[in-house]
């Protein structure tokens, strides 16, 4: 089983972004960036599943010079490959202009690995842009089956099922493959990983192409920011503090009765 | 922070700190108030390699540098310092055995640690704290095998041990020159672990008794030489400082990260307390004692990298270390106010661990001792 | 402008966000109702204004819905496709958009037409950051955020139009089983009062006298993220960038410190009340009424108030 997973470098989601007032754009300059959180779940989904039944995990992004880091990192804990893609016509662009892109990697990454894919995972969505559409575009790019949100992936003779996450249960998709597939948080957090495939991880050299190399051409792209503001603030009311609990009680009953909310 | 580390080392140390945050950090708390060996922490350590830093490569250890270890170490220590304390005591255990050890004694003990396990070393005796060389566990050799007898006390990680580095005279009109040492593992028997000791701090560690009665250990377990049991303990203490103070220096710099954070969300007289003269200076001073301390440990680690002398930088390092975390946690407290005195809140933990780093691996007064003899015979 | 709507079905009701998308519509053009599979439920989707077409199809596999849709767009020269900002909703916008060859905008929380060009409003970030965005493709294939907009009153019936897509075997991915786990009824996005609980709860014992609150003011229960990890009570709770977006008359946060990823899933909430013991914690900031005090002393007070206020 080969399995090809797709991560994006984002900044780092426990920091708040807020905009940058002389740029108006994301000051996300100075937060660490870090792999997606749900590509990470991904890996740790593939790396179980290879050690259960076989095979390996090769990852890949596109992003900035710097996301070698990031891949390093990832080969620490559980994929056995990595490349990047890295031109600065990728910089730019929608959804569906990664869409369109990484379908063409998928190929590049093919050819590399001497190997084709069985499964093709993504995070169900970035924490920066939180769009959630990359894998459902890739899937229709590419032509394969998809589910998304799933957070279990067992062998079921030639095809697969993957057991998606719904707000109140689960379904379970069969699917031929290869299949792309975007992963939640499965009930388990990606592995530490030690310190001595981290030192070898770290000196590992991730191989790296422009659009050029990959044989990536023009992209289409639709969806155009305008610009960015800041959520409306909402205005801090009253605080209540008594020295016993009981009078702030008593209290914050009296302003809800006179706000009329109870 | 005052150790210079490389980008990668970065890298590894931000996954440590993860492992700390999101495994040690709110854990331990729970295990502090029972008393309790936090095993699934430790096991997830293990998992990590965190327990094996002290194997050199050439045993298949990871070949961090020293100061890499000391900052890994440090993070660890800044997260719960009884867990710094346990990971920290394979290393104890294991540094006799690579200083007199023979290659099949190193690869042994290496392999244990590698594996998971742990080591243990024994040399404090209920009559023999400070005063080592005074030790009344015999060591009497009977043919191929000596048979130990004693009781050694506040042993870490005795009652998980797999191996143990016990010192025992061999000969006891030669004094500290009748001291030797022996491995001896898990399962021997006539070897026993006392209770866990029910400790004021580090309570995530486990601290206990080894008793020895009639143990017969082959001779080939002996560590070098007979008689250089007590040269070869003194050299581990003087590693052993170095490591000691490196935990010290976690504490003290935990003690300034809560106190800062705090200071800037207590409010009092209108303004976060940071704001008041008196906790600035109260920060102030913990933070330059907190890399004061690194200083000085980053200073022995150098010399003793080096092949250099570093048994005063060591006790120095030891010793203020010790000092500052006991300080830096008192001032916590302080800044906190009444809450620092409250079991909810997280420094009175810190006081409790940061004693006995005045305490453990010589007191300061015998690290004082040591430093100023050496001023006297340099002069 | 052709806005069409895919009426999402979930347990034979018509899902309230799809409703509330009906409105979103409206708001650039004339709206046309979309019921793939379930034509019982036609009529019912008719009431609220929109023509319906009613798509003979199977409504619960997703390939099939797609398929659907992509058949219904391309037979009516739709101009937009907006969806319901579900899991559903948001599996099947950009699979459609790519079928479209356009683009698709997720999570729109505001929308208007500035010389005939829709602009959509989003949040990102985890609700830090709103975007402005347009898309320039043909069709406009969004998702609306739930609570965005009203439903429409529900009224005289519109037409409804049957149409066969005469899909032939699109099925890609077959679904073999189906399990509901969380059996509880969670209405979060309908709730007029909500008491949410945080991590300042303690543990799951703690979070009980959320629950207790929330069942003397007849309320729904709602959890910040550490919760659900806890395992105190089920997903179906989440409150937040990654759970429900909630705008309830009255907000009751008890024990939540106010990250950014959990207070946007209820900033628009009419009143919100804040429990922590903390008195520098972020949600005070947002909060109407800030209650500064162990939420685990203050919330049997306030339950034992509130029943003698009955």
């Amino acid at each position: 089983m080969e399995i090809l997973v797709f991560v994006k470098q984002v900044p780092d989601d426990g920091v708040e972004v807020r905009l940058d007032p002389a740029t108006g754009k994301p000051a996300t300059g100075s937060i660490d960036k870090v792999a997606n959180a749900f590509d990470t779940y991904a890996l740790e989904l593939a790396a179980r599943y290879t050690e259960a039944n076989g095979g390996k995990v090769t990852v890949a992004a596109m992003g900035p010079a710097g996301t070698d880091s990031t891949l390093k990192n990832l080969i620490a804990v559980g994929a056995s490959k990595a490349y990047l893609f890295t031109d600065p016509s990728f910089e730019t662009g929608d959804e569906a202009s990664v869409a369109c892109r990484l379908a063409q990697l998928v190929k590049k990454c093919e050819a590399e690995n001497g190997a084709p894919f069985d499964l093709i995972l993504c995070g169900k969505e970035s924490t920066d842009e939180i769009s959630g559409q990359v894998g459902a575009r890739l899937a229709e790019e590419l032509d394969l089956p998809f589910v998304s949100s799933v957070i279990e992936v067992a062998p079921a003779g030639d095809k697969l099922v993957a057991k998606q996450e719904t707000e109140d249960g689960y379904i379970k998709f069969e699917t031929a493959m290869p299949a792309v597939y975007t992963i939640a948080k499965p009930g388990y957090d990606p592995r530490y990983p030690n310190i001595k495939a981290k030192l070898a991880a770290r000196k590992a050299v991730i191989p790296t192409f422009s659009a050029a190399d990959a044989g990536v051409g023009e992209a289409p792209c639709f969806v155009e920011c305008l610009g960015y503001t800041e959520p409306p603030k909402r205005q801090a009311g009253l605080k209540v503090q008594e020295k016993e609990v009981a009078d702030t009680v008593a209290k914050a009953m009296e302003i809800l009765i006179q706000d009329k909310v109870l | 922070m005052g150790y210079i580390i490389s980008d990668d080392t970065k890298e590894l140390l931000k996954d440590v700190k993860e492992f700390c945050d999101n495994e040690i950090k709110e854990q331990v708390k729970e295990y502090d108030i029972k008393g309790e060996w936090p095993k699934p922490i430790y096991d997830m350590a293990t998992e990590m390699q965190l327990t094996m830093m002290d194997v050199p490569e050439e045993y298949g250890g990871l070949g961090l540098s020293h100061i890499d270890q000391a900052a890994i170490v440090e993070e660890i220590a800044k997260a719960d310092a009884g867990v710094a304390v346990t990971i920290n005591g394979n290393g104890l255990a294991l540094k006799p055995v690579l200083i007199a050890g023979n290659d099949e004694q190193k690869k042994k003990c290496c392999d244990i640690i590698l594996n998971g396990g742990w080591g243990a070393f024994a040399l404090t005796e209920p009559d023999a704290g400070c005063d080592a060389g005074n030790g009344k566990t015999t060591a009497v050799k009977e043919g191929d095998y000596y048979i130990l007898n004693g009781r050694k006390c506040f042993i870490t990680n005795a009652q998980v041990a797999d191996f143990f580095v016990v010192t025992a005279m061999t000969n006891k009109q030669f004094g500290t020159k009748g001291m030797s040492a022996f491995l001896v593992y898990k399962g021997t028997p006539g070897l026993s672990v006392g209770n866990h000791e029910n400790k004021m701090g580090i309570r995530t560690s486990i601290t206990s008794d080894v008793i020895l009665e009639d143990v017969k250990v082959p001779v080939e377990n002996r560590l070098g030489e007979e008689g250089t049991g007590f040269y070869t303990a003194m050299k581990t203490l003087d590693l052993a400082r170095m490591w000691c103070a490196v935990i010290g220096v976690g504490l003290c710099q935990r003690c300034v990260d809560e106190a800062a954070v705090y200071a800037q969300q207590r409010v009092q007289f209108g303004k976060p307390i940071w704001k008041h003269q008196a906790v600035q200076f109260k920060l102030a001073d913990m933070e330059i004692r907190t890399e004061a301390s690194r200083a000085l440990v980053a200073a022995a680690i150098r010399l003793a990298d080096a092949g250099l002398a570093y048994t005063n930088e060591a006790s120095a390092a030891k010793c203020f270390t010790g000092d500052s975390a006991v300080q830096n946690a008192v001032d916590a407290i302080q800044i906190f106010g009444g809450y620092g005195y409250s079991r909810e809140y997280p420094v009175e933990k810190l006081l409790r661990d940061a004693k006995i780093f005045q305490i453990f691996e010589g007191t300061n007064e015998i690290q004082r001792m040591v430093i100023g003899r050496s001023v006297i015979s340099n002069h | 402008m052709q806005a069409f709507v895919f009426i999402e079905v979930k347990e034979g009701a018509l899902v309230q966000g799809s409703l509330e998308a009906i409105t979103a519509a409206k708001t650039i053009g004339d709206a046309t109702a979309v019921v793939v599979g379930y034509p019982e439920l036609a009529a019912k989707a008719a009431e609220y204004g929109a023509p319906v077409i009613c798509v003979k199809a199977d409504g619960a596999n997703p390939d099939e819905i797609v398929a659907s849709l992509e058949a219904v767009a391309k037979a009516k020269n739709a101009d937009a496709f907006f969806f319901a900002g579900t899991q559903l909703g948001k599996d099947l916008a950009p699979r459609l958009a790519d079928r479209l060859a356009t683009g698709c905008v997720t999570d729109v929380t505001g929308l208007e037409v500035v010389d005939g060009a829709v602009l959509y409003t989003r949040p990102a970030f985890g609700g830090t950051v709103i975007e402005k965005l347009k898309n320039h493709g043909k069709v406009q294939v969004a998702t609306i955020r739930s609570g965005s907009f009203d439903k429409p009153a529900a009224g005289a019936a519109a037409a409804v139009e049957e149409f066969d897509p005469a899909l032939g075997d699109v099925v890609k991915a077959k679904i073999v089983e189906a399990a509901k786990e969380i059996t509880e009824a969670v209405n979060l996005e309908g709730a007029d009062i909500i008491v949410a609980g945080g991590r300042g709860m303690g543990d799951a014992e703690g979070f009980k006298l959320v629950e207790e609150l929330a069942a003397v003011l007849g309320a729904q229960v709602g959890a910040s993220r550490p919760v659900i990890e806890e395992g105190w009570i089920s997903r179906a709770h989440q409150i937040g960038q990654s759970g429900k977006i909630v705008a309830p008359k009255l907000y009751i946060a008890c024990g939540i410190s106010g990250a950014m990823q959990h207070i946007s899933g209820a900033m628009a909430s009419k009143y919100i009340v804040a429990i922590n013991k903390d008195e520098d914690a972020s949600i005070f900031g947002v909060a109407d009424l800030g209650i500064v005090g162990d939420a685990k002393q203050i919330l049997p007070l306030l339950i034992e108030e509130v029943k003698k206020r009955k």
